[in-house]
């Protein structure tokens, strides 16, 4: 048996190597793993964030299950999230199909749908705020005007909420999905289409039975982090729709799981109500999590 | 003919970049107007009087009011140096994130991906575990945390919760695994230390991966605001984000969002900078983490 090396030498670099990780953990463990483990036992009391927490079992939950604004929230979060990665994936699959040349046009084309992706997200916000001003002065107004109809209170009718932040994430996302579809286009080996096209299939059956069997990772991928960020809306609602008393926009009509969440820990000070709220938003983003790894594991084995 | 199909088809794609392009359009005119011509009906299409009052305008002054007239974006918060105080802020905090999530991260990483150590299998199953874990779920936990620290309102605030972060310590161990060890075990025979080799083979082997990194951090960080407008009280330590949700919820006025639309076209510049330097590692970067598996 050989001798393994000597067990001082063993332990210096053994030494080194935790020596070397203990950042990363040490960090790890108090930002992360601590404040996970704590915030499911806040989640469990009555916390102001000031007397100390008190036990109080499932009652946040049961209060969950309760509260009409909850059930609000999640339907709310529900439409927007499946509008908005339903549409964003269309449309981010429809531009690399359309612009995934080299020229300068399709290069320029994929410039522009890209360019929300670079930009300050905060920056976004203020421009549709305005660009959705109620009066004449705004863009959309002047172009409804031009069309012949009337200003359009577009941030305080509470039908066009949810259409507005949809709009707003398929128009700032799309691009970045489009990038994703590009690299996957390029990875699909030419020779798969020209012997389709010898075999005399047509334009839709290629890309029936090439382009989108193998474009189901990024498919995947795009739907799934699309879902996860969906889930996590916030600033959209707190810099666009929030009133003066009201975060979640006229009649709470855009107010999601986070906005909620903030609401109810750092405006109303239910730190425990808000550690569930979050709990709940852990358990959704985890079963998405965990679907994406089990259709991982599905698609290999294929 | 398929030539004159594939335009067709294209059409409506070209007609939806109308829409990418005019509201930045809105945005960039905005900030050219004058006050007095935001607040016209119908708005310009071309600025009429062009203008740079919305940064500095030098015919405003607080002692007396003068008609048409307000503040620039430069001159509209009361702390030192005015909004270069938030411009140095962003950068100053996610350079140092950057920096320092990148160091501790490849450290570990190296440690992961290339020593034979008890548990490490576990340690990363723990952290790979730990990216389903959206962070806002460790909001209020991570609050206390700071205001016990006495870290609100201070740059460690920001910095240090940031540092650990579980996706680049993912994929610099998934890069560092199709390293081969032979140049590791080279440097080692030559009686190099771990923490040498880690600083002149391991990080400039990484380099690739690290400026792929670099642009998911510097964009995720430069756009932080749920952290910030929690930790943030006075207008001192805010960041871009938290300095124009504020204005933006001072002054609702048209005349007022030529301002507003200036500031965040200054918070834009850097990282659309930042992000054409860097473009081509962006592109291998999302090939490298996202498809491949």
């Amino acid at each position: 048996m050989a001798n393994p090396a000597p067990l001082r030498s063993r332990l210096r670099r053994y030494g080194t190597s935790y020596t070397m990780l203990l950042p990363f953990l040490g960090l790890f463990a108090a930002f992360l793993i601590w404040p996970l483990a704590n915030s499911l036992y806040l989640s469990f009391t009555t916390f102001d964030g000031i007397n100390p927490a008190a036990f109080t079992g499932l009652d946040n939950f049961r209060d969950l299950a309760q509260d009409a604004r909850f059930m609000h929230v999640l339907r709310n979060t529900s439409v927007y999230v499946v509008a908005s990665v339903l549409l964003g994936t269309l449309l981010s699959l429809g531009l690399a199909l359309a612009f995934n040349g080299s020229g300068w046009a399709h290069r320029v084309m994929r410039t522009v749908f890209f360019l929300p992706s670079v930009t300050s997200s905060i920056a976004l916000m203020l421009m549709w705020k305005w660009v959705l001003f109620p009066s004449d002065v705004g863009l959309a107004n002047t172009i409804v005007s031009r069309l012949g109809g009337t200003a359009v209170a577009w941030l305080a009718t509470p039908g066009l909420t949810i259409p507005i932040l949809v709009l707003m994430s398929v128009w700032g996302g799309m691009g970045y999905g489009m990038v994703l579809y590009v690299a996957g286009l390029g990875s699909i080996p030419q020779e798969y289409y020209e012997a389709a096209e010898i075999d005399g299939a047509s334009a839709w059956r290629r890309f029936r039975h090439i382009t989108l069997p193998l474009l189901r990772p990024v498919t995947t991928y795009v739907v799934v982090t699309g879902l996860i960020g969906a889930f996590q809306v916030f600033e959209a609602v707190y810099i666009v729709f929030r009133g003066t008393n009201n975060i979640g926009g006229v009649l709470d009509s855009g107010l999601m799981i986070v906005p909620y969440l903030y609401d109810q820990g750092f405006t109303h000070f239910k730190l425990g109500y808000a550690s569930a709220i979050a709990w709940v938003l852990f358990l959704i983003i985890f079963v998405l999590s965990l679907v994406n790894l089990r259709l991982g594991r599905a698609m290999k084995e294929l | 003919m398929a030539r004159l199909n594939g335009h067709l088809l294209r059409l409506p794609f070209y007609l939806l970049s109308v829409t990418m392009v005019v509201p930045f359009y809105w945005l960039l005119i905005t900030v050219f107007k004058p006050p007095a011509e935001l607040a016209r009906t119908p708005p310009s299409f071309v600025p009429h009087s062009p203008t740079v009052a919305n940064f500095y305008d030098a015919a405003w002054s607080p002692e007396r009011v003068n008609p048409g007239h307000l503040q620039g974006i430069f001159q509209r918060f009361q702390v030192d140096f005015g909004f270069w105080r938030f411009l140095f802020n962003s950068v100053f905090i996610t350079a140092a994130i950057t920096a320092g999530a990148l160091l501790i991260c490849s450290l570990a990483a190296y440690v992961i991906a290339k020593h034979d150590i008890k548990g490490r299998r576990a340690i990363f199953l723990l952290i790979v575990a730990s990216m389903m874990v959206p962070w806002q779920t460790t909001l209020i936990p991570n609050y206390v945390i700071m205001r016990n620290l006495g870290w609100l309102d201070s740059y460690a605030g920001y910095i240090v919760p940031a540092l650990a972060k579980a996706f680049v310590l993912f994929f610099l161990v998934q890069f560092l695994q199709s390293v081969p060890d032979e140049l590791i075990q080279a440097a080692r025979v030559d009686g190099a230390g771990e923490w040498r080799i880690w600083w002149r083979i391991v990080l400039p082997l990484l380099r690739p991966a690290l400026a792929a990194m670099s642009i998911f951090i510097v964009l995720a960080e430069w756009n932080n605001f749920l952290w910030p407008l929690i930790i943030v009280q006075s207008d001192e330590m805010a960041n871009l984000p938290v300095a124009l949700a504020r204005l933006n919820s001072y002054y609702a006025g048209p005349d007022h969002q030529g301002a507003i639309m200036a500031g965040g076209l200054l918070a834009s510049v850097p990282t659309i900078v930042f992000f054409l330097i860097f473009q081509r590692y962006f592109v291998r970067g999302i090939a490298l983490s996202g498809l491949k598996g």
